[in-house]
């Protein structure tokens, strides 16, 4: 028996077998995906305030400049919508994510290995991990618009950021437990997977008790 | 698909079949799931045998940890599996990655191994292919999955098979890449990197044990199943004609005439585990389902056969240039010739020795 996540899913690749991306799917996705883009890098801008000596820095710097390259490429190749109130749900999904996962923790002080530091890695990697668009298109839609294109490229580069996200979670030291560790990284998950089904009952219209 | 709980993670598993008949597991290759196996458990079921496929811990439908992940846990986790159908002996078969886990199983767990099956695998990481690894690792981390699944292709596929699919490769890819978690797969590769040889340990596998290799297998090649023939004593090797790495999606109904005429053999008592080579019938349906393999079937040239059939013409020319001797001066010079053959002969034999079981 599939999970919430994957019924949702499951609901996703059956709407998109049957209809294209319009504008209005592919503003709800931008502006989901640009939120999450951005809000990382707000977090990371603090990164340049540590020693280039910190071991996490090289990788992170990397992961800032790569955000807001990503969410403006992104905002080039969307063809945006006109309805505002497409603008108006995408902010309600938006605030919820932020107060889910609790992201004005992350805007405060600078950067210090510590369990705050590692909760942020892990909603990073759960970002990174959870947020993919290309899997609920079906495999014979072409890729070849400027939307799916840059979607592609956003994939591809969270695949890359990916692994130096599983290396700072797996290898930094920090005095809590393993079980703490992974307490902490299921919750990431679960909260950008609830957002994420959000954004796609809302792309695709499926009602809420489905 | 039922679940098995392993701690606090979910091992998705199915089992196809009657369940009385001989269970016969498979376990995935690196970047498989258990969709991979349907041709083959369609073939099995049809000839009475009942199959357990299960996707391992960071694969397809089963949880994908992102700290806790080991190596050794595969063969632990298999063993769970059995017990929750309730299945006392299975025989174990594994590709790639896979078929280390199902020689970790023949040793770890002996009481529960009717027969091991091991395709396309490895018991230690040579240079090669932990270049191999290497290379693997960094396209799926450094450019991505795509590069990696392509990286894979040539690996796994014969050209004849890339030709016949070319239509469909794309949207294969697609699909894998929709399907699989980078990270889940990136955590199962990089168990690799803590891989320590399992040579001296499989030599603890006393269940019937049929080694299956691809004539093109340039990832895993000959040697990698060799040095499993030499030091499993109730084992066969089996050379298949034609096909390279990932065999049982080139050519699934050949895979499961040689896999069920084994288990026939076992459950009739027919089995002989001594150790020899052979070379499957690649006609399928066609007996006998392997002949024995003659030769040196380290080399991928004919060099001793070469070698001998050389000798054999110059000795026939020498012959033949000795005999129609008449005046005293040609005979001297015929000896001569002989005598400066026979000298190149012994030079050359001493040169050209056999080198070393390795490709």
């Amino acid at each position: 028996m599939p999970n919430a996540a994957e019924r949702m899913k499951l609901l996703a690749q059956d709407f998109f077998s049957k209809n294209d991306l319009g504008s209005e799917q592919e503003t709800r996705i931008s502006l989901f995906i640009q939120a999450i883009k951005t809000t990382n890098a707000s977090i990371l801008t603090k990164i340049e305030f540590q020693p280039f000596e910190w071991e996490p820095y090289k990788s992170l710097h990397k992961q800032y400049f790569k955000e807001i390259e990503l969410s403006t490429l992104l905002n080039k190749a969307t063809n945006w919508s006109t309805n505002p109130f497409v603008y108006m749900e995408a902010t309600q999904l938006n605030l919820k994510l932020w107060q889910m996962a609790e992201i004005n923790q992350y805007m405060q002080s600078p950067f210090s290995v510590d369990e705050v530091f590692y909760s942020y890695l892990a909603l990073s990697h759960a970002f990174m991990a959870e947020v993919r668009v290309l899997p609920v298109l079906p495999p014979t839609m072409p890729l070849n618009t400027p939307f799916l294109s840059a979607i592609q490229e956003i994939e591809e580069e969270n695949g890359r950021q990916i692994q130096a996200q599983i290396r700072m979670l797996k290898g930094i030291e920090l005095p809590i437990s393993q079980e703490r560790k992974e307490e902490i990284i299921n919750k990431q998950q679960t909260v950008v997977q609830s957002c994420f089904c959000d954004l796609l009952a809302a792309v695709c219209k499926i009602p809420e008790e489905q | 698909m039922p679940i098995f709980k392993y701690g606090s993670h979910e091992v998705y598993y199915q089992t196809y079949g009657e369940e009385d008949a001989p269970v016969i597991a498979f376990v995935n290759g690196l970047s498989m799931r258990t969709l991979h196996w349907m041709p083959m458990i369609e073939n099995l079921c049809s000839s009475g045998f009942r199959v357990l496929v299960y996707d391992m811990l960071g694969q397809g439908s089963s949880s994908k940890p992102v700290l806790d992940m080991n190596f050794d846990n595969n063969a632990e986790v298999l063993a769970l599996i059995l017990d929750e159908i309730s299945t006392k002996q299975a025989y174990v078969s594994g590709i790639s990655y896979g078929g280390v886990v199902a020689l970790k199983f023949g040793y770890l767990y002996p009481e529960k191994s009717r027969g091991i099956i091991p395709i396309s695998t490895f018991t230690e990481m040579d240079g090669q292919f932990k270049y191999l690894a290497y290379n693997l690792h960094r396209g799926l981390t450094e450019i991505g999955f795509g590069f990696y699944l392509d990286l894979l292709m040539p690996l796994n596929f014969t050209s004849g098979w890339i030709d016949e699919h070319s239509n469909v490769i794309d949207f294969t890819k697609r699909i894998a890449i929709a399907d699989m978690e980078v990270y889940g797969i990136q955590n199962v590769m990089e168990q690799l990197a803590s891989f320590e040889s399992i040579t001296d340990e499989i030599s603890k596998i006393k269940c019937p044990t049929l080694i299956m290799n691809g004539e093109f297998d340039s990832f895993t090649p000959r040697h990698m199943h060799e040095i499993m023939r030499q030091q499993i004593r109730n084992s066969r090797l089996i050379l298949v004609p034609k096909v390279a790495h990932a065999m049982t999606i080139e050519i699934p109904d050949l895979c499961c005439q040689i896999i069920a005429n084994f288990i026939e053999e076992v459950e009739s008592n027919n089995w002989k585990g001594d150790q020899t080579t052979w070379i499957a019938n690649e006609e399928l349906g066609s007996h006998p389902v392997a002949i024995p393999c003659e030769g040196d079937y380290l080399r991928c040239i004919p060099i001793e056969l070469s070698r001998r059939c050389y000798e054999e013409k110059r000795t026939a020319a020498a012959q033949k240039v000795a005999k129609p001797v008449t005046k005293k001066t040609s005979t001297v010079t015929a000896a001569a010739k002989k005598s400066a053959a026979a000298k190149t002969t012994t030079k050359k034999a001493t040169t050209t020795k056999k080198p070393a079981a390795k490709n």
